[in-house]
This record gives C-alpha cells, sequence and structure tokens, in this order.
C-alpha cells in the first residue's frame, strides 16, 4: 500500500478545438504526489490548471497520456469514488430539491444505507450549520449556503480522500474559519484533503504541502515554511542607535539597511557571513535585541514566482 | 442497477416538479371530462344505432374499441408531442456544468446515467399514457358494461413509440449538450419523415419511376424508426384486439433504439466534462 493519496505520473491534458487544430495543453506532465492524511493546497491563477488536475483524478475528463492513482486504484476505477469526496467550484443542484434532499439524492448515488444516511444527513447539516434550512428548496439558498452544503455533500461518505475546488468562495469571513476549522479537524481524522483555492492567506493557515501549478506546469512544490523562506536576509532589531552609532568604514560593505519601523535588514551570502557580521556588531558594543529569518508571505512567493515563470515565457 | 434506479427515480421527480405531470393531467382529465360529458347526454342505444347503420354486422366489442381509439389516438399523439417537449431537457440539465461533475465524481458508472435518465423519461411518459388510456377505457367500459382488456395493450405502444424518439433526444443531447437539434429531430420524423417514407414504401412508391429514388425511399424506411405504424396500424390492431399482422415496425424500432443508445452510451463514456 501506497503512503500517497494521489500520485501522478507524467499527466498531461491537451484539450483541442472541434477540428483539431488549436490545441491547449491544460496539464504538463504533472508528476505529484500527496501524502495520505495531509492537507495539500493547489495554487495557481486563473487558467492554470487547477481544476482540470481535480477532474482529470476523478475521471470527470481524461489525461492526454500519463497516468494516476487515487488511493491506490487508477483513476478509471469508478468504485474507488466510494472513498472519495468532492466538492466542485461551481456546483449546482437539482433546484427543485431541499437541502436534505440534495445529500439523500447523493448519498444514494454513494451506496449509502438508508439508516446510516439519514443519521449522516442530520450530522452534517449541524456541522455546517445548515439544519434550519433543511426543508429550504436549495434555489432559496445563499452562494454561501449553498458551499457549506457543498461540504456537506462532500463529506456524505465519511470520505478517505477529498477534493475541494474554491471551498470558501462566497462564504463570509466567519463562514471561512468555520470551514477552516472543520477541514483541520478531518485531518486530525486522518484524512486526505485537496485544496484548491485563490485564497493564499487561506492556504498558508491550513496545508501542510503546497504546489503552485501555472499554465499545466507544477512550478514549485513544499511546504509553506519551506516556500516562503528567504534563506539569505534577516531582520535585526538592536538596543537604542547603537548602529547608527560606528562609523561608516566599519558599515562598509555590510548589506544592512535600516527600515521605517527601526529595524535593521541584512542580507549575507551565507552563514558564516551571518555570523562573521554579528561578531563585528557585538565586539563594537551593538546589544542585539531581536533576531530573525526573513520571510516571505506565500502572496509574495507566489506573485514573484509567477512573474518569474511569465518573464521565462516570454523570452 | 441500484444507481439507474436512484437517477430513474429523480428524474421523475425531476418532472413532477417541471409540472409535467400536472400538465399531462389537466389536459388528460379535460378530454376524459367532455368524454364523461358526451356520454351522459348521449344514451348507449343511440351510440349502437349509430354505428351499426353505417356496419350491420358490428358488435359492441367494435363499437367500444372504435370509440377508445378514437378519443385516444389523437389524445395520446398530442400527449406525445407534449412528452417529446417535456423530456428532451432531462438529459441536457444532467450535463450542465456543476451538475454532470459531481454526477460522475460519485461511484456510478458513466452508462448507469444515461440509462437512469432514459428510463425515468420512459417511466413519466408510461404513467402519463397509462391515466389517460386508462381513463378513457374504464368511462367506455362502464357506458357500455363491456370490459375490454386488450385495449390497454396500446399502453406500451405509445410508450414504444416514445422511447424510440426518446433515444434520439438522448443522442442529440449528449452530442450538443442542448435539447433543441434533438427535439427538432424527434418531431421532424413523428410528424413528416415517418409517415412520408411509410406511406412511399407501401403506397405511393409504386408511382415512383426512378429506380434510385424508391431504393432511397426503401433504405429510409428501414432505417428511420417506423413510429408512424407504431401509432397507427400497430396501436390500431392492439385496441381491436387483433394480433399484429406485422413486426417488422416493431423490431426495426427496436434496433433503433438499441443502436441508439449504444453508440450514445458509446460517445458519453468517452466524452469530457
Amino acid at each position: 500500500m501506497s503512503l500517497y493519496a494521489i500520485e501522478t505520473a507524467d499527466l498531461t491534458k491537451v484539450y483541442s478545438s472541434s477540428f483539431g487544430k488549436k490545441k491547449v495543453e491544460a496539464l504538463t506532465q504533472l508528476k505529484l504526489n500527496v501524502s495520505k492524511g495531509s492537507i495539500f493546497g493547489l495554487l495557481g491563477p486563473n487558467g492554470a490548471g487547477k481544476t482540470t488536475l481535480i477532474k482529470l483524478l476523478l475521471g470527470i475528463i481524461f489525461p492526454t497520456s500519463g497516468s494516476a492513482k487515487i488511493l491506490d486504484e487508477e483513476i478509471a476505477n469508478y468504485h474507488v469514488k466510494k472513498r472519495v469526496g468532492y466538492l466542485p467550484e461551481n456546483h449546482k443542484y437539482p433546484a427543485y430539491l431541499n437541502g436534505g434532499d440534495v445529500l439523500q439524492f447523493f448519498g444514494k448515488l454513494s451506496e449509502l444505507e438508508s439508516d446510516y444516511l439519514k443519521k449522516r444527513i442530520d450530522e452534517l447539516l449541524e456541522l455546517v450549520k445548515l439544519s434550519k434550512w433543511k426543508k429550504t428548496k436549495v434555489k432559496n439558498y445563499s452562494k454561501g449556503m449553498m458551499q457549506r452544503l457543498g461540504l456537506a455533500q462532500a463529506l456524505l461518505n465519511d470520505p478517505e480522500l477529498i477534493f475541494l475546488d474554491e471551498p470558501t468562495d462566497g462564504v463570509d469571513p466567519i463562514g471561512r474559519k468555520e470551514i477552516r476549522d472543520i477541514l483541520l479537524e478531518l485531518k486530525t481524522k486522518g484524512k486526505t484533503i485537496f485544496l484548491n483555492s485563490h485564497l493564499l492567506s487561506e492556504v498558508e493557515l491550513i496545508t501542510d504541502r503546497v504546489g503552485i501549478l501555472n499554465k499545466g506546469k507544477l512550478l514549485k512544490e513544499g511546504t509553506v515554511s519551506e516556500l516562503t523562506e528567504k534563506k539569505e536576509e534577516y531582520k535585526i532589531s538592536v538596543e537604542g542607535d547603537g548602529i547608527d552609532k560606528l562609523s561608516p568604514e566599519l558599515l562598509n560593505g555590510l548589506n544592512l539597511a535600516k527600515m521605517q519601523d527601526g529595524y535593521y535588514t541584512l542580507r549575507v551570502a551565507d552563514t558564516q557571513e551571518l555570523n562573521r557580521i554579528l561578531d563585528l556588531l557585538r565586539k563594537n558594543g551593538v546589544v542585539i535585541k531581536e533576531f530573525s529569518q526573513q520571510k516571505n508571505t506565500l502572496e509574495d512567493m507566489f506573485i514573484s514566482l509567477i512573474q518569474e515563470a511569465e518573464k521565462e515565457n516570454t523570452k | 442497477m441500484k444507481n439507474t434506479l436512484i437517477m430513474t427515480w429523480f428524474t421523475l421527480r425531476e418532472a413532477m416538479a417541471r409540472k409535467v405531470f400536472i400538465a399531462f393531467f389537466i389536459i388528460s382529465c379535460i378530454a376524459l371530462l367532455i368524454m364523461i360529458l358526451v356520454f351522459s347526454l348521449t344514451g348507449t342505444t343511440s351510440i349502437i344505432s349509430g354505428f351499426s347503420k353505417s356496419n350491420q354486422n358490428i358488435s359492441v366489442h367494435q363499437i367500444t374499441s372504435g370509440l377508445e381509439l378514437l378519443i385516444v389516438t389523437p389524445l395520446s399523439g398530442l400527449c406525445l408531442l407534449l412528452a417529446i417537449f417535456s423530456s428532451a431537457s432531462f438529459v441536457p440539465v444532467m450535463l450542465e456544468k456543476g451538475n454532470i461533475d459531481l454526477l460522475i465524481s460519485k461511484p456510478v458508472s458513466r452508462s448507469q446515467l444515461i440509462w437512469g435518465k432514459f428510463w425515468g423519461g420512459i417511466l413519466v411518459v408510461f404513467l402519463n399514457i397509462t391515466f389517460l388510456v386508462m381513463g378513457a377505457w374504464f368511462i367506455i367500459s362502464i357506458k357500455f358494461s363491456h370490459w375490454d382488456f386488450s385495449f390497454l395493450l396500446i399502453i406500451f405502444s405509445i410508450t414504444f413509440t416514445f422511447a424510440v424518439l426518446y433515444s434520439l433526444i438522448i443522442f442529440f443531447s449528449v452530442i450538443t449538450k442542448g435539447q433543441t437539434v434533438g427535439m427538432m429531430v424527434a418531431y421532424f420524423i413523428f410528424i413528416i419523415l415517418s409517415p412520408l417514407l411509410s406511406s412511399g414504401h407501401s403506397e405511393w412508391g409504386a408511382i415512383i419511376q426512378s429506380k434510385l429514388l424508391k431504393s432511397l425511399i426503401d433504405i429510409g424506411y428501414y432505417i428511420i424508426p417506423k413510429t408512424s405504424e407504431l401509432m397507427g396500424k400497430i396501436t390500431f390492431e392492439l385496441a381491436m384486439g387483433k394480433s399484429i399482422g406485422d413486426y417488422q415496425p416493431i423490431l426495426t424500432s427496436l434496433a433503433f433504439l438499441i443502436l441508439t443508445m449504444g453508440i450514445t452510451i458509446s460517445i458519453f463514456r468517452k466524452k469530457d466534462f
């Protein structure tokens, strides 16, 4: 049994126009492994191929080449979907059904037993705070309520692997926090969550690993801290005006700059240089109060990565 | 099988929600009420004597069947037109973005989804036709105190005619993801092509000089579902309690249905959504 809930090997999807003249490569030789029991966030601009990847993994579209497995089964085997939950980006439920009926319909299709399903529907509606709306037709639901119902639908079969495409789209900040809490709780139960989102700050808060996708190519993959670390940049706070008092000759050659908030940023080539500079400062009477490695936000990293990739493409 | 039944059941609910049943029910009820009104104003003996004037050897059975046919056939034709109109959107709605994604993400095979919609549509029409035919049969049977159960068999001939056209609607729905083309083709076959080919094959075909045109009419006749004969000759034979004289229209239409559904499912199984 594999350690991974999702494994792709050179997964490629090319969309062709009706007469095959125009081809769009939506996903290019994607190699990605997502560990069981983790939350994986896939980021990327619009049209990067995020939804295409989920659709491929769920058999909604077919790969042009390459292969993929979910929960140790080939994606072509539709029986594996008994163990999978999915919340699509723009899900649509039959307008004539009420919230409870929607869950009943998809629960039946997930081959759940009637007694269990009845109990499960009440449990999940309670979890997503829609119990009061169980008998209301979904055509009267707001966008946020539809997302909550979608999440309940995705969790009906108590899935081992959950795909969520923009799960907090249209949800208010409190609702988002609640959804985040639900996802974190699911993780503690050993579920694997694959999350597509535009909301980088949100992804940063809950994911174990993140992948950045652009124009069908996986640009980077790692933990949030790995991706946001600025290896050569540090932030320093010193007592008083210790550094300002130092002679310009001493500071000459150091990549040290004062910021508006009173902190200094220090850029170094490596750890040895860092230690040499810190020793030099202390030797000259500078008392260091605070010292930390500078970090990018996920957003900074994301934007610079995408911009770099765009530059590469235009070359 | 279970998944097909679930899809069938929810198609039925969709039809109810879209007021398909109510529309059918109202039309059928109006027709049946008119029947009751006419029969209550006309005595049984005057109806029998009216029929006997034109044919001395006519039996009560033939009179009741004739009356039932007279009322039910045009109404069934109308119901079939309505059925095509109302069921044409079942598959396109299923194929809408956000809906089909969810369905395919469940442990359901794509063929089960299509079969579910197929049987659902047929069940809708079957229930409505049953109500109309049984209603007419019941009123006439009470009026003449003559209970002829063979008439009820036309429920199957009408439903089968719909099933053949519905397979075509599903085929075009899968190809175009819309309902218009399927509906247009179904109407064209039902109203124009099938009656034309059927009469061309059996009647006026003999006066055509061109061998090529004759062959084309024959080929078209055997390929295109014979809705005209199914709703006409075969329905008439069943209503009159006669045995079916020629099974060819049923068998070739059934072959058309199977082939169309086979091709539809094969396309649907490979389609990206």
